[in-house]
């Protein structure tokens, strides 16, 4: 059952963004296993979406580390302890630790950024920018691409079906791949367009031009404490940063 | 007297903010700048701490930038039409591969908000699409500025005519193809060590083994890849929309104004100078 929201959306994603940018500061194998262990593993945990996360995390990362590992491990020209050479290929030391340690990385990075935003509530995110009074254009663009994309693909989907009904058969050839995409990506389109014609009209008769200040139906989840949190959050992890790139080694 | 159904017009505040979008484009093109010159450390010889940071903070930084200026100079019928790019750009890759294609063609809702909106809404289109599928895949997230450039040229190559004529549209998604796998080379080097796709890594482990430097052999693969994706994105794209309806491109000021199509456009034909001097003939076919 996913958990009770105690944090303004907002919160959550520049707390997730800076926790990026320190693993990037810090630079440090370490540091990014530790981020790993004592931060990801446990908020995917306790996220009580802990299966579809893991499995999300797995399916976005898995295939780029693997192909990392390939790469650095096996073609490497910068490495010189050569473990073991297989002709065009060689697999170094050095190819091996660069990949694991930018695998671990990209862990942090996919692990961090998709528990946030796969914990995320979108009508609490769009509220709450409403709330802050950011801009109402991007507030609609967001809100309404997320509800479009599954609305697109199952149209898509629909479409597909029909043309293939109607004898569509894709060919090993590019051409006939292209050619079966133009016959299902033509209707999609215009389906697509005069929807968003009639939300042109719809929208401009309901005052979307007009630059009044927008109310939103949902509460604001933000507190003045939080805003708070947010600054003094940007504020130390910028003075941080400053110094460990100037003190570090 | 009724009362007015809509509100209030907007008296202020939509002005353009042609300085937030410059402001953009030079983060950008100082970050690409920074990262291809004057970064000494190869990243394959460290990690580049400062060079990560500098390519999330600059290229994202720019294209937040461009869409704060851009967002308030879009009219509606242009805005409207975003949404349905961005969903397009993530929704043909499932549907591309449910075909079985092996390029990714996530740029086609980009390219034809470009030649239908214009290349503002192009190139807001792109880096919103990167920023919003980063909450389903973090790793498009940093090419949100690489893909405002991809929005930015279709929309130009439009307003020039690369749309007026099919055998025009692969010339110009070659040329934008080639600089977008330019700009998407450091970013894929400097975040993630140029990791990506089984394909796309097989060709830069073949420039690898020929001794390459990661970041030259990524923007090599990026040459490649991208020039060949944006080929058949633009194809596609100008075959879409050969097929819309003129009334369909008619309702884009952009696309009516610059004859994007050329006689497809479907523009209204001027009023004949007889009814023009009764006061009638709007012209409408």
């Amino acid at each position: 059952m996913p958990r009770r929201r105690i944090y303004d959306p907002l919160t959550e994603l520049l707390a997730a963004v800076l926790l990026v940018v320190l693993v990037l500061v810090v630079d440090r194998w370490q540091f990014s296993l530790a981020v790993l262990v004592l931060v990801v593993v446990p908020a995917v945990l306790l996220s009580g979406r802990a299966r579809q996360i893991g499995l999300a995390i797995t399916l976005v990362a898995g295939p780029l580390l693997i192909s990392s590992l390939l790469l650095h491990g096996l073609f490497y020209p910068e490495g010189r302890t050569v473990l073991a050479d297989l002709g065009v290929a060689r697999v170094t030391a050095e190819g091996l630790t660069f990949a694991v340690r930018m695998g671990l990385r990209m862990a942090v990075f996919t692990g961090v950024l998709l528990t946030a935003a796969m914990t995320l509530d979108l009508p609490d995110l769009l509220a709450s920018m409403t709330h802050r009074g950011w801009n109402r254009k991007l507030v609609f663009i967001v809100g309404s691409a997320v509800g479009l994309i599954p609305h697109v693909a199952l149209r898509g989907h629909r479409i597909t079906r029909a043309q293939q009904a109607r004898g569509l058969v894709v060919g090993r050839s590019p051409l006939s791949r292209i050619r079966a995409l133009l016959t299902v990506m033509t209707p999609l389109v215009i389906g697509l367009l005069v929807d968003a014609s009639e939300r042109n009209r719809m929208l401009e008769a309901r005052g979307f031009s007009s630059s009044v200040a927008r109310t939103s139906y949902l509460p604001d989840t933000d507190s003045h404490r939080q805003r708070l949190a947010r600054r003094g959050m940007v504020v130390a992890v910028a003075v941080f940063s400053a110094a460990w790139l100037v003190v570090a080694p | 007297m009724s009362s007015p159904l809509t509100l209030a017009p907007a008296t202020g505040g939509q002005r353009p903010r042609r300085l937030l979008v410059v402001l953009g484009g030079a983060l950008i093109v100082a970050t690409y700048l920074f990262l291809v010159t004057v970064q000494p450390a190869e990243i394959a010889g460290g990690m580049g701490s400062v060079a990560s940071l500098v390519t999330l903070f600059g290229f994202l930084g720019g294209g937040a930038l461009l869409v704060a200026g851009i967002l308030p100079m879009l009219s509606t019928s242009s805005l409207v039409v975003m949404p349905l790019g961005i969903a397009l750009n993530i929704a043909i890759g499932q549907i591309a591969g449910s075909l079985g294609m092996q390029i990714y063609l996530d740029a086609i809702g980009t390219v034809l908000v470009a030649v239908l909106a214009g290349p503002a809404a192009g190139a807001a289109t792109g880096a919103l699409s990167n920023a919003i599928w980063g909450l389903f895949n973090p790793f498009a997230l940093p090419f949100a500025a690489g893909a405002a450039l991809i929005g930015l040229l279709a929309g130009l190559a439009a307003r020039y005519g690369a749309f007026r004529r099919v055998y025009l549209a692969p010339v110009a998604g070659l040329v934008v193809g080639a600089i977008g796998g330019l700009v998407a080379a450091p970013v894929a080097v400097f975040m993630f060590g140029a990791a990506g796709t089984f394909g796309t890594n097989a060709i830069i482990a073949v420039f690898r083994s020929m001794g390459d430097k990661l970041l030259v052999a990524a923007t090599k693969q990026g040459l490649l890849s991208d020039s060949l994706d944006k080929i058949v994105v633009f194809v596609v794209v100008a075959l879409i929309v050969y097929a819309l309806p003129p009334r369909a491109v008619r309702q884009f000021p952009f696309a009516r104004t610059h004859r994007v199509l050329g006689g497809r456009t479907g523009a209204l034909p001027a009023p004949s100078p007889v009814k023009a001097a009764h006061g009638g003939g709007s012209g409408v076919a």
